[in-house]
């Protein structure tokens, strides 16, 4: 059995403004994100009944404690422990416990309140396995975990920086048209290049500058779906996977491809069909495999499809059509969900001056990362009803 | 805010003979016991995550390895590394089987690649109490300054 996502529909995206530094409450922007969620929807916070809220910062508080500070009465919470792939999971989630009748309206929320002190501190202490056999070795954070599979990729698939480049440069242009992104000055490939190291083969643009923010999805049942007058958004497809392959470190998987099939089952369409990606971003060496695991690209072919394929919102295979956390801002957990919120707001033709035309898109998520890499991926097909 | 300490291993029921085994300058990992796995196990877990058994015992293995990937950590994200940086940060298969993760001890051309080469173990003190694992090229480069 493989049953989708039928009887549910995305209904709003919002988010909160992004902003340097981290002096704001962690649940002010969570509330924020979640505010602008439900006023794109035209619902009202009466209405929601079910809550999916992922934010590192959070602790000593939890969903609950979250659910309670808002003033809810919720029958369905859950709280993302996936890090950057949590964003696409609670959505998946929450659509099944709408599915099963157990939530009629659920706010999927998330935020950080992040800098780069702030960032390394929780990266330092991230789980145990982090904290006891990698920190003491000054592995350099995720920067330096990642420069090892980045050269790694490059080694084994000819893959060269002028590649990761031309991706980052194309989000860039992105982001120069959405509102809500940080980093609001041209990149080119010199700068790009020419930029300071940071881990090698890692340098300054290849890694994502941390920062506040939030995002939120609402989804409602078809029954609330119905009353509703704005546009609504499918979930064709999805899944998640961890630790996936286990035993294996540097397979340069994330895990998409143990799911991938199933997924596309689900949605009745195939990686051809997708208009746009909104792909996790936390180093362009990820989008490369995430593209590969989602089936979009071959196995260690990305370089040459990223040589040949205009990825900007004016290209013929728009990739993180907001500029991604790359470009936008890397509010932490919020980093697994501004993709999820970037193609909503494609989808609802909402997109202002960076909107492309699309029908379908794909959104994907990656992240907890642990001993050498990250642990959970997630994504999911949707698609404009 | 970070502190003035270097970042230190937590000492548990679990890594101790790990950690205890370095500040006598050997390295011991654990093996699985299990007559169908006997696979060695990094890092220090209750159970193997091979085949699951809870049996396992603590064996010095040999210390040598391969280096599978490598980065020099120009921004460490720690200030206690800043004054070393940059840092050699590897992958180090052991010929055990196991992946470790540590420091390389050698000074190297940022243009050499490192993939491949054979390393051995060496242990280092890292604060007053705790010796860390760390690990150096076992021969000459033949197209990089080695000192």
């Amino acid at each position: 059995m493989n049953k989708g996502y039928e009887g549910v529909y995305i209904v709003g995206a919002g988010q909160a403004v992004y902003r340097k530094g981290a002096t704001d409450p962690v649940h002010r922007i969570l509330w924020e994100a979640m505010n602008n969620g439900l006023l794109s929807a035209s619902l009202d916070w009466k209405q929601v009944d079910g809550l999916a809220v992922s934010a590192f910062v959070l602790p000593p508080d939890n969903v609950t404690v979250v659910a309670e500070h808002f003033g809810l009465a919720p029958r369905w919470l859950f709280q993302g422990l996936y890090g950057g792939a949590s964003g696409v999971i609670g959505m998946l989630h929450a659509a099944r416990a709408i599915q099963a009748g157990d939530a009629d309206v659920v706010a999927c929320v998330t935020a950080d309140v992040f800098d780069t002190a702030r960032h390394n501190e929780l990266l330092d202490q991230f789980n145990s396995s982090m904290r006891d056999y990698l920190s003491p070795f000054g592995f350099g954070g995720a920067n330096g975990t990642f420069a090892l599979h980045t050269r790694l990729y490059m080694d084994r698939y000819g893959a060269t920086r002028e590649d990761f480049g031309k991706l980052c440069v194309a989000q860039r242009a992105n982001a120069l048209l959405n509102p809500n992104a940080l980093f609001d000055k041209a990149l080119t490939l010199d700068d790009y290049l020419n930029a300071r190291v940071i881990a090698e083969p890692l340098h300054l643009f290849d890694c994502v500058m941390p920062c506040t923010g939030g995002d939120c999805v609402v989804l409602a049942s078809e029954r609330v779906a119905e009353s509703l007058t704005g546009p609504l958004v499918r979930i064709l497809g999805g899944g998640e996977w961890h630790n996936y392959p286990k035993d294996d470190i540097y397979s340069l998987t994330g895990g998409w491809e143990a799911f991938r099939d199933r997924m596309y089952d689900q949605a009745g369409c195939g990686p051809q069909d997708m208009d746009f990606a909104q792909l996790y971003d936390d180093y362009p060496v990820m989008e490369f495999i995430q593209l590969e695991g989602l089936g979009i690209t071959g196995v260690g072919e990305t370089a040459q499809f990223i040589r040949n394929t205009d990825t900007t919102v004016n290209g013929t295979f728009p990739i993180n059509t907001g500029g991604g956390q790359l470009s936008a801002g890397q509010a932490g957990a919020s980093g697994g969900m501004i993709g999820v919120v970037e193609g909503v707001l494609q989808l609802r033709g909402e997109a202002g001056e960076r909107q492309v035309d699309c029908h379908k898109g794909i959104v994907s998520g990656y992240g907890l990362v642990a001993y050498g890499r990250g642990l959970s991926c997630s994504a999911a097909v949707l698609e404009r009803a | 805010m970070a502190g003035k300490d270097k970042p230190s291993p937590r000492l548990s029921e679990v890594n101790r003979p790990f950690w205890e085994a370095c500040n006598t300058q050997m390295l011991k990992l654990q093996r699985c016991q299990s007559d169908a796995c006997g696979k060695f196990i990094y890092y220090p877990r209750v159970c193997c995550p091979h085949c699951h058994s809870g049996d396992t015992k603590w064996t010095e293995v040999s210390g040598h390895g391969e280096i599978v990937s490598y980065t020099a950590v120009h921004r460490p994200h720690h200030e206690t590394f800043y004054a070393e940086a940059p840092i050699l940060f590897a992958a180090i298969k052991l010929d055990e089987g196991p992946i470790m993760f540590s420091r390389l001890t050698d000074r190297v051309d940022s243009n050499t690649t490192l993939v491949g080469q054979r390393v051995h173990v060496t242990f280092v003190d890292h604060t007053k109490d705790q010796k860390l694992p760390f690990f150096s090229l076992s021969a000459p480069l033949e197209n990089g300054r080695d000192s």
